[in-house]
């Protein structure tokens, strides 16, 4: 009873935090809609009632896309054991597990470097150069013609360590002269952008044959991760037990060996560590490490796993939305997952909403920026919600 | 150990790093001279081919032919000079004006080993250098504002796109050239109030509340973008502001071209950066600001109100670079579009790191940044040298090598960063 009451008072904050970001992106909304705007002089009542139309028809996508259709549920059951219609209904569920993916492996990189008290903001960039390195050992070790798990496992090392190199960078420049990792890793991020196009315009072994434009070869034809589920159609594949593992491997290293306790204490109070004799510039060198290691597996699974080529839009912003992930989250593993599927369901059920409704998805980096400004200032969002949330809101900051 | 001790060390020990991180310096400079000196025997008698426009853009030129050698002999001979005189001042030697000097002559050799050969017009090169820098050397200012006054400002990108979005929308719907700057100069103070809020009140780690303006600011200007200004272009149609021409000045050959036919904002950035280094370091206002980036206690001891001083200074700092951002939109460049800025805000914040916090070398830096860029574009027109993604990297590796202090390393304000808790 009491540990429940605990998981409810930890969740109490972030789901606060997500709703109001919600009901702000609401407002955005209509406030964006010029019909409804321009229908405010001659009728107020009606412009509100149409300018909350729009929002229903938007929100109920997104949760469509993120959750399914009753109406499709319906219909499976009905039908018994009809298999495709199962698939049907189940996929949007499926897909958002998927979406889910990237941002548990950024989530879990991002917090780990905020554990250590590096604030990285490169998870783009190392999963764009994770996802470089998939690529390569896919099409390398693929078309050497290796069984598929020599190969999966080729894609995946070659994944981290080329997150690791791209986070090496920073990391080390951060330990050594002290530069601020917030620019040196935007920059960075900027430059793997840059480098992948180069490589897809210039490079013969990646680039797509007869393209003139940035997009590698057909990953597919060399290698197929496994998906997890017997139905084609649901393409949810190894990546997600993979991230979940992860999740695991990390809770156990921050909080239970030496050296995840080094990094704790720097990130914690680094001068103290520093008296207590602990490297506090490998404690950086090393999180910075670990870091691009997993967003760069988190991008070879993406590229290789599910959008099977690589292009510069790979990343499509996931490096932002991880650091939201990793704040809502508590900078916990447990929390990231429990996030990450959160913003999964928000990026797959986007995706519909904006097909509907015409709702651009930038719409949620808005809304993710909202939720890391509720989070951070919880004495904030304190203030916006009055009496009934107040002392809990307390409680749950404490 | 007293406390007079204990200062006494501290203090030789930072004088030491300072010493050594000169000696460092010179030897840098010594390297510059080295491979400037190999560059000019491996160009050989390779000529460069210069043309600068003598009375307008397009009209007649005025052709400058020599061989590419000769700028490196000078810019060596020059960092030769610089890098004894650092080693034989150590610390206390002025290298960034140092720098100043030698960068000019860094720029010809450069542009005239990329072009190898290629005849190339140069007055573009140059006038599009200066423009580059006008917006960021006004973020780098809005930077040093708010970190001498004590906090942290990484949102220079987002006011950036907010300005630029703002600026166009504005000019767009009023239809006057004047309401593009001040739309972004007020939407630019009304995010750097909602800095200050975030940071000073709430006491929201400054470099988190940074991020939160940033993303939110590329997620909303997207989001209108995509929703209002694709489907209404008119609200992206801003009455662009045009270079304009300097009576009497703009009609000097060569340099009139150059110099005095630029857009507006490049010399409001002169004047500000001008007017701002004498009040930073001049005027009353500018001692208070400086205390309380460097010692908020003392200056709240002598009666600094140091949390509204802060406040003001975000306020002013969010101005100047919603401003600088309406540059983006309303330079002719068709309004608005995603993701205009670029990173550009992070250059601004790189060129006050290079710049050490002063305006006038922030400047400097963001001189060197625009012509990075507007190399590359002349390049990339040319269709000579480098690939363009290649080029387009530089600015950003530039930044990281700056951020980095591999040139130099350089001290923030003591108290930037961190909240101050008035008593």
């Amino acid at each position: 009873m009491t540990r429940l009451r605990k998981l409810l008072a930890t969740i109490r904050l972030p789901a606060i935090s997500v709703l109001v970001a919600l009901l702000v992106g609401a407002i955005v909304i209509m406030l964006s809609d010029l019909e409804v705007l321009g229908k405010i002089p001659q009728d107020p009542l009606g412009a509100i009632v149409l300018g909350v139309q729009r929002v229903y028809l938007a929100y109920t996508s997104l949760l469509m896309g993120a959750f399914g259709d009753p109406a499709k549920f319906g219909k499976a059951i009905a039908a018994g054991g009809d298999a495709v219609l199962w698939a049907k209904a189940f996929r949007p569920i499926t897909e958002t597990l998927l979406a889910s993916v990237p941002l548990m492996f950024v989530g879990l990189a991002v917090m780990v470097s905020f554990r250590t008290g590096v604030f990285n903001i490169g998870g783009e960039g190392q999963f764009m150069m994770g996802a470089l390195g998939g690529t390569i050992a896919a099409i390398v070790l693929g078309g050497a013609g290796l069984p598929t798990p020599i190969t999966i496992l080729g894609v995946v090392a070659l994944g981290a360590l080329f997150g690791a190199a791209w986070a090496f960078i920073p990391g080390i420049l951060k330990a050594r002269v002290g530069a601020s990792e917030v620019i040196t890793t935007i920059m960075l991020n900027y430059i793997a952008n840059l480098f992948i196009f180069f490589l897809l315009v210039n490079w013969e072994l990646i680039q797509r044959e007869d393209r003139t434009q940035p997009i590698s070869k057909a990953l597919d034809k060399f290698v197929v991760i496994p998906t997890i589920l017997p139905i084609e159609a649901l393409r949810l594949h190894l990546g997600f037990i993979v991230a979940l593992l992860l999740a695991v491997v990390v809770s156990w290293f921050l909080w239970r060996t030496a050296k995840g306790f080094e990094l704790r204490a720097a990130g914690l109070n680094l001068p103290a560590a520093r008296y207590a004799g602990m490297g506090a510039a490998s404690s950086v060198v090393i999180a910075m490490l670990i870091s691009g290691a997993i967003a760069g597996i988190g991008g070879a699974f993406e590229v290789v796993g599910t959008v099977k080529q690589l292009t510069t839009a790979i990343s499509g912003g996931v490096g932002f939305t991880a650091i939201a992930i990793a704040l809502v989250g508590g900078t916990r593993p447990s929390g990231v997952v429990a996030t990450s599927l959160v913003f999964g369901a928000l990026r797959n059920g986007g995706a519909l909403m904006g097909l509907n409704t015409g709702i651009p998805i930038d719409l949620l980096f808005f809304i993710q920026a909202l939720v890391i400004m509720f989070i951070a200032a919880p004495s904030l969002t304190q203030r916006l919600i009055r009496s009934p949330f107040k002392r809990r809101v307390k409680e749950a900051t404490a | 150990m007293s406390t007079a001790v204990m200062s006494a060390v501290a203090e030789s020990a930072e004088q030491r790093a300072a010493l050594r991180s000169a000696r460092i310096r010179a030897v840098i400079f010594l390297l510059f001279t080295l491979a400037s000196f190999s560059a000019a025997s491996a160009a050989g008698a390779k000529e460069a081919i210069f043309s600068f426009w003598i009375d307008k853009i397009g009209g007649k030129d005025i052709i400058l032919t020599f061989p590419i050698a000769v700028p490196w002999l000078i810019s060596g001979a020059i960092s030769g000079a610089i890098a004894t005189l650092q080693f034989l001042r150590g610390a206390s030697f002025r290298w960034r004006a140092a720098i100043g000097i030698a960068a000019p002559f860094y720029a010809v050799a450069t542009v005239g080993a990329l072009l190898d050969g290629t005849a190339a017009n140069l007055t573009v090169l140059f006038t599009g250098t200066l423009n580059y820098a006008a917006p960021v050397a006004i973020g780098s200012l809005a930077g040093i504002i708010s970190e001498r006054s004590g906090v942290l400002n990484i949102a220079i990108e987002g006011k950036f796109l907010l300005g630029a979005l703002a600026g166009a929308v504005a000019s767009s719907l009023f239809g006057v050239a004047i309401a593009g700057p001040i739309a972004g100069l007020l939407i630019g103070a009304a995010v750097g109030l909602l800095l200050a809020v975030l940071g000073l009140r709430y006491k929201v780690d400054q470099i988190v509340a940074g991020t939160i303006i940033n993303i939110g600011a590329l997620g909303i200007t997207n989001f209108l973008y995509l929703r209002v200004l694709q489907r209404y272009p008119d609200l992206n149609q801003p009455v662009n502001i045009d270079p304009v021409t300097i009576p009497v000045l703009s009609d000097i050959p060569v340099i009139g071209n150059i110099f005095f036919n630029l857009s507006p904002y490049f010399y409001v950035a002169v004047l500000l950066v001008g007017f701002f280094t004498y009040a930073i370091f001049k005027t009353r206002w500018g001692l208070r600001l400086r205390a309380s980036g460097e010692q908020p206690s003392a200056a709240g001891t002598v009666g600094v109100d140091v949390i509204k001083l802060r406040y003001r200074s975000m306020i002013l700092a969010g101005a100047l670079a919603g401003f600088a951002g309406s540059y983006l939109a309303l330079s002719g460049t068709g309004g608005f579009g995603m993701g205009i800025s670029s990173g550009r805000g992070f250059i601004a914040l790189a060129a006050l790191i290079f710049g050490a916090w002063h305006p006038v070398y922030a400047f400097g830096a963001a001189l060197i940044f625009g012509f990075a860029d507007a190399t590359q574009t002349l390049l990339s027109i040319l269709g000579v040298g480098l690939p363009p993604q290649v080029l387009l990297a530089v600015p950003y590796v530039m930044t990281i090598i700056v951020v980095a202090g591999l040139i130099g390393r350089v001290r923030g304000p003591a108290s930037a960063g961190r909240p101050y808790e008035q008593g």
